[in-house]
């Protein structure tokens, strides 16, 4: 496929929603919901795109973990709200739950090579996202510092 | 200038923090809240330590005065509504520009009665819930390839599982159980479904109803906390991260197992 079709579009508003879902089953409130939303989406979306360009899966998933992470701060400070209620609502559409769907289901059939290549891709993906969030939570923190003393209470 | 005996304060403090931690919230910021409360009440010598199952709290004032308090915490949940209000009003208490004090109310009293307010706030109506826990599963299902019916499929699938799941997490199961448990009723009920619906492919719509289950918070809180420097936290965030993943995989295979010894 290729970016910025109908088909992104559409992966995108899934995302959306799917997203949107999530935040309101764990009970968020207001704009909020409609936010971290967008940052879902942007999420996959970015993450297709990277894809697309970089045929790599890995480094898909870090930067646009790097970019809704960066996309969480910003949004967290313009509406008052703790930075992990956002982070935690936006990375979960690349958390790797099919590739753990379907090592397990390897391992049932009993194809275990084949189960093992897909287990370390889920210990791969969640290490990248780890690696992500926790870079641009560091980063912020040494900016904050360095720029606004007065506005590291987030 | 402290305007409350430092018993008092030590209890405010512990029912933020226990607010917090209960809705999942990231122990470095449980102890910062914490912190922010003792000071904004005139009681700026505080220490606090926080795991994800237990606050330890000293406050000190001036002379010989100490406060020690421990509280345990037993069941967490994620509700990010009541994570956001509190650090709202604890922010407000003190900062000294936003100024939401009442006439004639004290700061521990505006304290007290914003934190019966916000733990007793309901949360949203259950019919919603369900209704949001069925659309992730459903779009979920969509984003990784699913086709229109199994949308569909999918939706009935993570309504009824997030059904279930309010009426199995009021058990008293520990967390790997709980997910366990829920990863089976996603295979059984759309192994069940397929039966009479021909032609969906079952993997989309059981990957839809397990990306309700997974342990996004888990991940992050651990980061965080590691990040922050809370080691014992974050390694005991990664654990329960990694038990609850576990369960899912322990869940969903055994049920996919048994269906296919039985059919």
């Amino acid at each position: 496929m290729r970016p910025f079709d109908l088909l992104t579009l559409m992966q995108f508003c899934w995302a959306f929603l799917a997203i949107i879902g999530f935040s309101l089953r764990s009970n968020l409130r207001g704009s909020r919901v409609l936010f971290t939303g967008l940052g879902g989406g942007l999420c996959w979306a970015s993450y297709l795109i990277i894809l697309f360009y970089s045929k790599s899966m890995l480094l898909s998933v870090f930067l646009s973990i790097i970019f809704v992470c960066i996309y969480s701060e910003v949004v967290a400070r313009l509406l008052d709200t703790p930075v992990s209620v956002f982070v935690i609502c936006v990375i979960i559409p690349l958390v790797p739950g099919r590739s753990l769907y379907y090592a397990m289901q390897a391992y049932i059939s009993g194809n275990s090579s084949l189960a093992s290549r897909l287990i370390f891709d889920v210990l791969m993906i969640s290490g990248t996202i780890s690696i992500a969030i926790a870079m641009v939570a560091s980063a912020t923190q040494l900016v904050m510092k360095i720029k606004a003393p007065h506005l590291t209470r987030r | 200038m402290a305007e409350v005996s430092i018993k008092q304060c030590s209890k405010l403090a512990l029912e933020t923090g226990r607010i917090l931690l209960e809705s999942g919230a990231a122990t470095n910021r449980v102890e910062l809240m914490m912190q922010k409360v003792c000071s904004g009440l005139g009681y700026p010598e505080c220490e606090s330590f926080v795991t994800p199952t237990g606050i330890f709290l000293s406050i000190s004032a001036a002379g010989d005065d100490l406060s020690t308090s421990i509280k345990r915490i037993g069941h967490r949940r994620i509700d990010l509504g009541k994570i956001t209000d509190i650090s709202k009003v604890v922010n407000c208490l003190h900062d000294a520009s936003c100024n939401p004090l009442p006439e004639g109310k004290s700061k521990s009293a505006y304290l007290r009665d914003e934190l019966r307010r916000i733990d007793e706030q309901k949360p949203y109506p259950m019919w919603l819930t369900n209704i949001c826990g069925a659309g992730t599963s459903g779009f979920f299902c969509l984003l990784f390839g699913g086709s229109w019916s199994e949308f569909g499929v999918a939706l009935i699938v993570g309504f009824l599982v997030a059904t279930s799941l309010k009426y199995i997490s009021r058990l008293p199961v520990n967390n790997f159980l709980l997910n366990a448990l829920a990863a089976a009723l996603i295979v059984l009920i759309s192994k069940t479904i397929d039966i009479w619906v021909p032609g969906i492919r079952l993997d989309f719509i059981i990957i839809g109803g397990i990306m309700i289950l997974v342990p996004g918070l888990q991940i992050v809180n651990a980061i965080r906390d590691t990040m922050s420097g809370d080691l014992v936290a974050g390694t005991a965030r990664g654990m329960e991260a990694i038990i609850v993943t576990i369960g899912i995989v322990a869940g969903s295979g055994a049920m996919l197992k048994l269906w296919e010894l039985w059919s």
